[in-house]
C-alpha cells in the first residue's frame, strides 16, 4: 500500500533543505507540515484564492497546485523569508501602514503576489495593480487599501 | 457617562493606528487553526449525506474501521444529544441521527493518522439511505402534503406586526406599489475555512481551539451538546481568518472535533476543506419579500405591508432571530405610521441558513430601496428627496419603539449627493466623471440607505460586556477581554479607548487573546457591538485602573489624587511637574507594599436597552443605531447585460470613529460583498444540491471588480457610545445592492427584483421590454 | 489524494514509454495546475505519474518564417512576455496573458491546457481561429494533428495511447490577415469566459479572401463557426455583413447550459462577442 518516498532536496528561504516525501506530497503540505512555515496558507484548494502563494526561482505561484517533487532543486520564498529576522520588508511595512490587511490569513498571499510584481516592474497604474492582483482573493478590506499600499511602493520606487 | 468619555480633546481614539497584531500577520506568524499541531494529534475528515432528505437505514463502517491508522469512528449513535443555542430551537445532532434533511449534513466523523488515511477510511463507509421525498420552497413547504422536514412541522416561526391603520393609510396614498423580491443565499467566503483542535487532559477535561466568534456562548452550547459542566469545557479563540457572522458556531465542526478527541483521548484536528466550508457554514438567509407601501403627495410613506418568506433550510441556528431583523429592523429607518407585517420562517431541505454580516437586513434593505426609487418615480420626486422626507431624526421613537439616539442621515444625504452629483431623477445623463462611454453602455446613477443596531439584546436580556484592565509593573496596560478578533480590527478599537482613558500610548495596551479560562464572559464581535459595548466596559475598567493609579500615586507624592494628572508616561503634581513619579513605579509601588496587589480593575456595562416585547415586538434593542448612505455609478452593457461599477461613494455615521482608517476598511470590504451579493454571488442550488461550492464557481469581488470607495465619516457623536462611538461593520453591506439595482434601472430602465442581478437577468428584462439592439 | 508512482523521463521517447507501459493508470504532468486538482479531489488516482518537467528544451519558442512553434511546456506567462511574439503573434501573447490568474500562468502550460480540454478557457479558441496544430510524438513516430481534429468531448482528446503533445505550431499569417480573440466574462470577478471568440480575418483590399471564426467554452468542444466563415468568404465587411455573420456563427451552435450561463443568454453574448470580434479585427470598434 504504501509507496517508496522521494528524496527531494530544494532551497527554502535561502537555506538548502532536504526531504523525504510522498509523491502526493503538495508544496504547500512540504512548506507547512515539513518545514513548519505556516505563514503561506491553505484558502480555496481551487487555484483562485492566491493565500499560498510563494515564490519559485523570483516567480509567484500556488504551491497548492503544485507537487513538492515539482521543484526539486528550484529556489522557494515564503513569507517567511522575505526579510531577516525581526525587521520588516518595506512591502510589509506598506501593508500595515495602509491598513491593508483585517483578518491577515490572505495578507502573505498578497505580499509575495505584491513582491513578484514590484520586482518584475517598478511603475504601475492603479489598473495594472488590480489587474496583477487577480489571483489573490481578500474577503475583507474589498482591496482598497492594499491597492493604496502597492501604489504607494510604486511611487516609493519612482523617487 | 464619565468625565472621561466626554466630548473633550482626544488625542488616541480617532487616530488611524496600526492594527493590533498586524506585525504579526504580514510576518506570516499569525497562528491560525489550521497552523495548530499538537504532539500524537489526529485528523479527522466527516462522510456527509448525498441525499437532501432521507433516511438514514443503516451505517456499515467495519471496514474503515478496521482500516490501519484508523483510530475512532463515530456515527449519530455516538452523538444523542441535540445541540442548539440554550433555550432556543435544539433541531439537531452532532451527527445525524435517523435522518439526514440536507446534502452536506454530517453523518460519520473519522479520526486517523493522517488526512489520507481518514479520506481513505471515508471511502469504506457504506450508508444505506432510504430517499424520502424533499421540499426546497418555503413556499410549496407550507402547503398541503409537503413533505416534512421535522416531525414538529414545517414553520419555525411565524411573526405579524400590526401597527396604525394601514388600510386607511393606503387608502389615504397618492401612489401604492407593490412587487415581490427574491434574495440568494450569500456564502460568507473567509479565506480561512472553519476548522477546530480539541485535545483531553488526564482527567478527560475538553480544551478546543476554535475558529469561533463567540468563546463563551460556544463554550456553553459544547458542554451543554456533550453532556459536560462549563468548567469541564475550554474553549480558545486563535487567530481567524474571516468570520463574517459564518463562524458564530452554528455548524458542527468544533462539535465534532471535541466529541472524537473525548472518544480516542487524544488530541484531533478537523479542518473543513473549502467544499465543506460552504455546505456547513450557515449562508444568508434566502428570502421572498412582497412589499405594499403607499406614500402622500408629499411623499411620506403612508402605509407598509410586508409579506415574507425565509427559507430556513434543513435547521436553526440564529435563523429565527435573522428573520425577525428581515422583518422588522428597517422600519426604523423611516418614519412610518402603519405598517402590517407577516413574516414567516420555514423548513426546507436546502442547506442550513443562519447569520452573516447584516443579519437580516441586507435582503429587506435590497426590497425596500428598490421600492422607494419605484414609489419615487411614480410620485416624480427625487428618490433621495423622498428618502429624506421620511428619514427618523435624532430623538424620535420608531414606530417598534426604538429610540433613536445620534443620527447624522441629513449629513450622510448631503455628502452623498455632493459626491455623486445629484439629483437624482432619473433622466439622460452623462458618466459624471466626464470619460466617454462606448456605444451599446449606459451609465447610471442609483442611491440607497440602511442602518444597523450596535449590540441587540435577545432573549437572554444581558447584552453587556466584562473586561479587566490590569497595569503591569512597567507600566503597561492589559485588557483582559474575551471578545474575542474576527480580524475586523474590534481590538485595536479597544486599546485606543483604553489608552485615551489611562492617558498612556496606545502600544501601551494590549489585549489578552480570548480564552474562557482566564477571560469574562462575553458575547464576542457581532450585532455591531464590539466598540460601543466591550468599548464602555473598557472605560470603566480603564476608569478603575487610573483611579488606583493615582491613588498609589498620591501616596508617594504625599499630594491628593485629585490634584494628580498623568502624562508623558508619568504622574505629577498639577502645576508641578517636578513632583512626579513614573507610571511603572507607581504600578510597581502598588505590589511591594503590605498587602500590595497588581493595579486590576473591573468594568462591566450593559446597554440601556430592552428586550423587544415577545408579542408586539415593541421595544429599544439598542443602545445606537448606526447609518450607511451609499450612491452608486454603473455602466451597463445593453447587448450583454454586464454591469460595471464605476464609482461608489459611501457616507457612514459611525458616531466618533476609533480609528478612521480601520472603520474605512470596514466600509469597503462590506461593499465589496455587497457588490457581490448584488450582482454575481448565490448558491447554485439544484433539488437541495449546491452546484458550485468552490471559489472558482462561485465567484467574489476580486480587485480588478472593485472601484475604491469614495468614504465620508460624517462628524457625528454618540451619547451611549465610548467617546461618541457606534458600530461601523455591518451597516455598510445592506444598502450596496439596492443602490446597484437603482442605478441599472436609471441606466437602462429595467428593475430586477431578484438577486443577483446577473447580466442574463438584465438582458431578459431588456427584451421583454421591447428595447433591445439585436447584434 | 492517493499516492502515485512519480516517474521522471528524460526524453520524450523514454515518457512515451512510460505511457504505454502503464496505459490508462498513467497520467501526464505538465504545470500540473489541473491535473493535481483532479487528483486532490479523488476526480482522477492515477497509480503512475509521469512528469515532463525533466525532458530538455520542452519549452521552447521558435519563430521562422513558417510561423510560431511553441513548446508544450511552454508556460502562459512565458508566451505572454515572449518579444517575438508580442510583436509577430500579438493576439496570442494577450489571449497568453489573460489566462485564469498571474499565479496559474507562471505554471500551467499551452501543451496541458490543450490537453486538459476544459471547455470554459482561453487558448484553444484564439490558437484554432489561427489555424494551429500540434505536434504528438511517440517514440520516433511523429504526426501533425489539426486543432480542428485534436478536441474531441469535454477533457477528450485525439490523442492515441502514448502520444505526447510535444509542441503547438501556428502558421505564419498570410498576408493582409488580421486576427482578434475575445474573452467574455458576466462580471470582473470571473476567472474564466463565458464564451471565447477567436478570429482571423484575410482581406484583399474591401474583400475578405478568409473568414476564421472559432467558439470556445460554449460547446463542449472549441468549433468552427463555418457557416459564418463561408458567408464571409468573398464579401465586403460592412457592419450588416458582420452582424449577419455573428448570426450564423451561433445559429447552430450545440450550446452549453448550467449555472454559470443558460443555453439562451450564451447563444445572444456569443453573436455579440462574434460581432464585436470581428469589429476590432477589422479595427473598428463595433
Amino acid at each position: 500500500m504504501s509507496l517508496p518516498r522521494h528524496r527531494l532536496t530544494l532551497r527554502v528561504n535561502g537555506e538548502e533543505q532536504e526531504l523525504l516525501v510522498e509523491s502526493r506530497r503538495l508544496l504547500l503540505d512540504a512548506l507547512r507540515d515539513d518545514l513548519g512555515l505556516t505563514g503561506t496558507k491553505r484558502g480555496c484548494e481551487e487555484g483562485v484564492c492566491g493565500a499560498c502563494t510563494v515564490l519559485v526561482d523570483g516567480r509567484h505561484v500556488r504551491s497548492c497546485l503544485l507537487l513538492a517533487l515539482q521543484v526539486r532543486d528550484r529556489a522557494v520564498t515564503t513569507i517567511e523569508g522575505l526579510a531577516g529576522d525581526g525587521a520588516l520588508h518595506p512591502i510589509q511595512a506598506a501593508f500595515i501602514r495602509a491598513g491593508a490587511l483585517q483578518c491577515g490569513y490572505c495578507t502573505p498571499g498578497f505580499i509575495m503576489t505584491t513582491k513578484a510584481l514590484l520586482d518584475a516592474r517598478a511603475a504601475l497604474t492603479e489598473a495594472e495593480v488590480r489587474e496583477a492582483l487577480s489571483g489573490n482573493i481578500c474577503r475583507c478590506t474589498g482591496y482598497a487599501h492594499i491597492v493604496e499600499a502597492i501604489l504607494a511602493l510604486t511611487e516609493d520606487t519612482k523617487r | 457617562m464619565s468625565a472621561a468619555a466626554g466630548r473633550g480633546k482626544l488625542t488616541v481614539v480617532g487616530q488611524s493606528l496600526p492594527m493590533l497584531g498586524a506585525h504579526d500577520k504580514v510576518s506570516g506568524r499569525a497562528l491560525y487553526v489550521s497552523d495548530l499541531k499538537l504532539p500524537h494529534m489526529l485528523h479527522a475528515k466527516i462522510l456527509r449525506s448525498p441525499y437532501p432528505h432521507a433516511r438514514i437505514v443503516h451505517i456499515d463502517a467495519e471496514r474503515a474501521r478496521r482500516l490501519r491508522g484508523v483510530k475512532v469512528v463515530l456515527t449519530g449513535a455516538d452523538t444523542p444529544r441535540p445541540i442548539g443555542a440554550i433555550g432556543a430551537h435544539k433541531d439537531e445532532h452532532i451527527l445525524a441521527v435517523d435522518k439526514v434533511r440536507h446534502v452536506g449534513e454530517e453523518v460519520v466523523a473519522v479520526a486517523a493518522v493522517d488526512e489520507n488515511t481518514a479520506l481513505d477510511a471515508l471511502e469504506l463507509i457504506r450508508v444505506d439511505y432510504e430517499e424520502l421525498p424533499a421540499v426546497f420552497d418555503p413556499e410549496e413547504a407550507l402547503g398541503p402534503g409537503a413533505p416534512a422536514v421535522h416531525a414538529s412541522g414545517n414553520l419555525v416561526r411565524e411573526i405579524r406586526i400590526d401597527r396604525g391603520d394601514v388600510d386607511a393609510g393606503f387608502a389615504s396614498a397618492a401612489v401604492v406599489h407593490e412587487a415581490t423580491y427574491q434574495t440568494q443565499p450569500q456564502y460568507h467566503a473567509p479565506m480561512e475555512p472553519t476548522g477546530a483542535v480539541a485535545t483531553i487532559d488526564a482527567s478527560g477535561r475538553l480544551t478546543v481551539w476554535a475558529a469561533v466568534q463567540s468563546i463563551h456562548r460556544n463554550q456553553l452550547r459544547l458542554a451543554d451538546a456533550l453532556g459536560l459542566p462549563t468548567s469541564r469545557v475550554r474553549v480558545i479563540q486563535p487567530h481567524m481568518g474571516g468570520s463574517f457572522g459564518g463562524k458564530l458556531g452554528e455548524d458542527s465542526t468544533h462539535y465534532i472535533a471535541a466529541r472524537l478527541a473525548l472518544a480516542c483521548g487524544r488530541p484531533v484536528r478537523l479542518l473543513n476543506t473549502r467544499l465543506e466550508d460552504f455546505l456547513g457554514v450557515r449562508a444568508r438567509m434566502a428570502a421572498r419579500i412582497r412589499l405594499k407601501m403607499g406614500v402622500d403627495p408629499a411623499g411620506r410613506i403612508t402605509a407598509k405591508e410586508t409579506w415574507i418568506h425565509g427559507d430556513n433550510g434543513a435547521y436553526c441556528g440564529l435563523s429565527p432571530e435573522v428573520i425577525l431583523v428581515i422583518a422588522a429592523r428597517l422600519d426604523s429607518l423611516y418614519r412610518h405610521r402603519n405598517v402590517r407585517t407577516l413574516a414567516r420562517l420555514v423548513y426546507t431541505n436546502n442547506p442550513p441558513s443562519g447569520a452573516f454580516r447584516g443579519f437580516g437586513n441586507p435582503q429587506m434593505a435590497f426590497a425596500l430601496e428598490s421600492h422607494l426609487d419605484v414609489l419615487a418615480e411614480q410620485l416624480g420626486m427625487d428618490p433621495l428627496e423622498l428618502r429624506r422626507r421620511n428619514s427618523v431624526q435624532p430623538g424620535d421613537t420608531t414606530i417598534h419603539g426604538w429610540s433613536i439616539g445620534s443620527c447624522e442621515l441629513s449629513k450622510c444625504y448631503e455628502e452623498t449627493a455632493k459626491r455623486i452629483g445629484g439629483p437624482l431623477r432619473r433622466r439622460p445623463r452623462a458618466p459624471a466623471d466626464g470619460a466617454p462611454v462606448a456605444e451599446g453602455r449606459r451609465r447610471g446613477i442609483g442611491i440607497a440607505v440602511a442602518m444597523h443596531v450596535s449590540g441587540a439584546r435577545q432573549a437572554a436580556d444581558w447584552d453587556g460586556s466584562n473586561v479587566v484592565v490590569k497595569l503591569t509593573p512597567d507600566g503597561r496596560a492589559v485588557i483582559i477581554c474575551g471578545e474575542g478578533d474576527i480580524g475586523q480590527g474590534g481590538p485595536t478599537a479597544l486599546t485606543q479607548i483604553a489608552a485615551e482613558t489611562l492617558g498612556i500610548p496606545p502600544d501601551h495596551v494590549t489585549v489578552t487573546p480570548a480564552d474562557t479560562e482566564t477571560t469574562p464572559f462575553c458575547f464576542g464581535p457581532m450585532a455591531s457591538r464590539l466598540t460601543l459595548v466591550a468599548g464602555n466596559a473598557v472605560i470603566k475598567a480603564a476608569e478603575g485602573a487610573r483611579r488606583q493609579l493615582l491613588s498609589i500615586a498620591g501616596q508617594l507624592l504625599e499630594a491628593s489624587p485629585e490634584d494628580l494628572t498623568i502624562a508623558g508616561g508619568a504622574i505629577h503634581v498639577v502645576g508641578a511637574p517636578d513632583r512626579r513619579v513614573t507610571i511603572a513605579q507607581a504600578c510597581t509601588a502598588h505590589i511591594f507594599r503590605r498587602d500590595g496587589e497588581d493595579i486590576f480593575a473591573r468594568g462591566t456595562y450593559d446597554a440601556p436597552s430592552v428586550v423587544a416585547d415577545r408579542k408586539t415586538y415593541l421595544g429599544n434593542v439598542s443602545a445606537a443605531y448606526s447609518f450607511a448612505v451609499q450612491a452608486v455609478e454603473v455602466e451597463v452593457d445593453v447587448e450583454t447585460g454586464v454591469v460595471r461599477i464605476i464609482r461608489i461613494v459611501a457616507a457612514d455615521d459611525v458616531g466618533t470613529p476609533v480609528n478612521p482608517r480601520a472603520v474605512e476598511g470596514q466600509i469597503h470590504g462590506a461593499i465589496a460583498q455587497g457588490v457581490g451579493y448584488a450582482l454575481f454571488e448565490g448558491f447554485a442550488l439544484e433539488n437541495g444540491r449546491l452546484l458550485n461550492g468552490n471559489l472558482a464557481d462561485y465567484p467574489v469581488a476580486t480587485a480588478a471588480s472593485m472601484p475604491t470607495p469614495e468614504t465620508v465619516l460624517v462628524d457625528g457623536w454618540e451619547p451611549n457610545g465610548p467617546f461618541g462611538a457606534k458600530g461601523g461593520s455591518e451597516a455598510p453591506i445592506s444598502p450596496t445592492a439596492a443602490a446597484i439595482a437603482n442605478a441599472i434601472y436609471d441606466a437602462v430602465g429595467v428593475r430586477i427584483t431578484s438577486l443577483p442581478i446577473t447580466p442574463d437577468k438584465i438582458l431578459r428584462a431588456l427584451r421583454e421590454r421591447g428595447g433591445r439592439r439585436d447584434a | 489524494m492517493r499516492d502515485f508512482v512519480f516517474l521522471e523521463p528524460r526524453t520524450m521517447a523514454e515518457a512515451s514509454g512510460m505511457l504505454a507501459d502503464h496505459g490508462d493508470a498513467a497520467r501526464l504532468l505538465a504545470g500540473g495546475t489541473a491535473l493535481v486538482l483532479l487528483m486532490r479531489n479523488r476526480l482522477a488516482s492515477p497509480s503512475h505519474v509521469v512528469y515532463l518537467g525533466g525532458v530538455p528544451d520542452l519549452d521552447r519558442i521558435v519563430i521562422d518564417d513558417d510561423g510560431l512553434r511553441m513548446g508544450a511546456l511552454a508556460t502562459h506567462a512565458a508566451i505572454a512576455a515572449h518579444p517575438g511574439i508580442r510583436a509577430r503573434y500579438p493576439v496570442i501573447a494577450d489571449t497568453a496573458g489573460v489566462v485564469a490568474n498571474p499565479q496559474i500562468r507562471n505554471v500551467a502550460t499551452i501543451g496541458g491546457n490543450l490537453c486538459h480540454g476544459d471547455p470554459a478557457s482561453d487558448p484553444p479558441a484564439c490558437l484554432l481561429a489561427l489555424g494551429a496544430r500540434v505536434r504528438a510524438v511517440r517514440g520516433a513516430a511523429a504526426r501533425d494533428i489539426a486543432l480542428d481534429d485534436f478536441f474531441t468531448d469535454y477533457y477528450e482528446n485525439a490523442l492515441a495511447p502514448g502520444e505526447i503533445v510535444a509542441e503547438v505550431f501556428v502558421p505564419a499569417p498570410p498576408p493582409g490577415a488580421r486576427a482578434a480573440y475575445t474573452r467574455f466574462v458576466t462580471s470582473a470577478a470571473e476567472s474564466r469566459p463565458l464564451v471565447a471568440v477567436g478570429v482571423r480575418l484575410t482581406l484583399a483590399g474591401a474583400a475578405c479572401t478568409e473568414a476564421r471564426i472559432a467558439l470556445g467554452a460554449v460547446a463542449p468542444v472549441p468549433r468552427r463557426a463555418t457557416r459564418a466563415e463561408t458567408f464571409l468568404r468573398g464579401r465586403t465587411l460592412t457592419p450588416d455583413v458582420v452582424a449577419e455573420a455573428a448570426s450564423l456563427a451561433v445559429a447552430d451552435l450545440d450550446l452549453v447550459s448550467d449555472f454559470r450561463g443558460s443555453a439562451d443568454y450564451r447563444r445572444d453574448v456569443a453573436r455579440v462577442t462574434v460581432r464585436r470580434t470581428l469589429g476590432r479585427a477589422l479595427g473598428g470598434a463595433a
